[in-house]
């Protein structure tokens, strides 16, 4: 146990009452995601690496029962757990958020603008990063270079869903992209319209975390686009993704009243 | 070389649109021949899926019809549509594909004139923009 753990523990379970401890660690040489109880070891804490354990927290939580989760948790991962409380999917009450601030190295590579905690326990907060080059020199571009730009990152994909598989936010049982109709069952790769209809879905729900791009093999520019397609929501609704407030507005009519839609399905 | 005639799908919602096609069909206006009419329940059931799909299946066009705002025989499916379609557009600007390829427009049992006009413009419109990129394009 390092003192990073042994600050995590301290927080988790004597400051905040919390009665499991989720976080990333260093175990006999690997780093991966660790839950532990009041009293385990959780061997050496890492920060440093960019995770999702919202993602992982999700799978845990229907097995979890009443009990107390600590989370560490970064900006992007407090606003991924708004957008499942929101829907119903995690309960706030039974989550305990330990800040995490990220550095300025990781807030550059997420082109983050938004990377300071509510509540910073751990870390530095780091200035945010202006704006992502890439997305708006394809804004700036034309539509016939932009396509081109696009395709031939496209053309990279080879359908391993990691993408999916990461996704804090990505929550539904049944994915639409494993169905037959949209994703080709033999061939990669799976065509254009599996990155628009991954970008459709993620439009009203994505933190811009990033874990997308990270976990590409393909190294396809997946958070330039969902930064597109954020920026076009709050063009047309005003939303930013990640409001505990503010229901998504594809789940609301018109005037604003809410559709009968738990936005759970894809 | 032949002129470029397009492809375009049409999704008709069942009680407005559709009536509104057919309308248009008995009084016997004239309108371009390159539209596939697919009819739907309700506009609010074309997935914007359905739009890229097709899209990048190399379809020219799309048309998304559906009854006027607050005429929807299931109350709120058109408000969801006309979120929708605006996002699924967006979407498709975004990785490079023109928007104008999309139409959303609503359409009433009535409406065979506008029906007719709709198409019209829409085809126009298309064959103005050219055949669909993704149509070439081998993934």
């Amino acid at each position: 146990m390092n003192d990073l753990a042994r600050r995590l523990v301290t927080i988790a379970f004597e400051e905040r009452g919390a009665d499991h401890l989720l976080l990333m660690a260093e175990r006999h040489g690997n780093v991966g995601p660790v839950m532990v109880e009041k009293g385990q070891d959780p061997g050496d804490a890492r920060v440093d690496v960019p995770y999702q354990l919202v993602n992982i927290l999700s799978n845990l939580i229907p097995f979890m029962g009443k009990a107390k989760v600590a989370i560490v948790c970064r900006r992007c991962d407090e606003r991924a757990l708004a957008e499942l409380a929101k829907r119903g999917i995690v309960d706030d009450a039974s989550i305990v958020k330990i800040g995490l601030a990220c550095t300025k190295e990781q807030v550059e590579r997420c082109r983050c603008s938004d990377c300071v905690p509510s509540r910073v326990d751990i870390g530095e907060p780091a200035e945010p990063c202006p704006d992502d080059t890439l997305a708006s020199e394809l804004s700036s571009m034309g539509t016939e270079e932009r396509s081109a730009f696009w395709m031939r990152q496209f053309r990279k994909c080879n359908k391993c869903f990691g993408c999916t598989l990461n996704c804090p936010v990505c929550f539904c049982d049944d994915c639409v992209l494993e169905e037959r109709t949209y994703t080709p069952e033999q061939g990669i790769p799976p065509g254009p319209a599996f990155h628009l209809i991954r970008s459709f879905h993620l439009a009203d729900k994505c933190v811009e975390c990033g874990e997308c791009e990270r976990s590409c093999p393909a190294d396809i520019p997946l958070l330039t686009l969902r930064k597109m397609v954020n920026r076009d929501m709050r063009d047309l609704f005003g939303y930013t993704a990640g409001d505990r407030e503010r229901r998504s507005p594809l789940l609301t009519t018109l005037d604003d009243q809410p559709l009968e839609d738990d936005g759970h399905a894809c | 070389m032949t002129e470029f005639s397009p492809t375009i799908l049409a999704f008709c919602c069942n009680w407005c649109s559709y009536a509104g096609a057919d309308l248009a069909g008995v009084n016997r206006l004239q309108m371009p021949p390159n539209v596939h009419v697919i009819r739907v329940m309700c506009s609010a059931s074309v997935k914007p899926e359905y739009v890229f799909k097709a899209i990048s299946q190399g379809i020219d066009g799309v048309l998304v019809l559906g009854c006027h705002i607050g005429d929807c025989h299931y109350l709120t499916g058109n408000h969801r549509t006309a979120k929708r379609i605006p996002v699924a557009k967006k979407i498709l600007r975004d990785a490079g594909i023109d928007d104008r390829r999309v139409r959303l427009d609503w359409v009433s049992a009535a409406e065979g004139e506008k029906f007719q006009q709709v198409i019209t413009e829409f085809v126009g419109e298309v064959k103005a923009l050219g055949p669909n990129p993704l149509r070439e394009v081998r993934m």
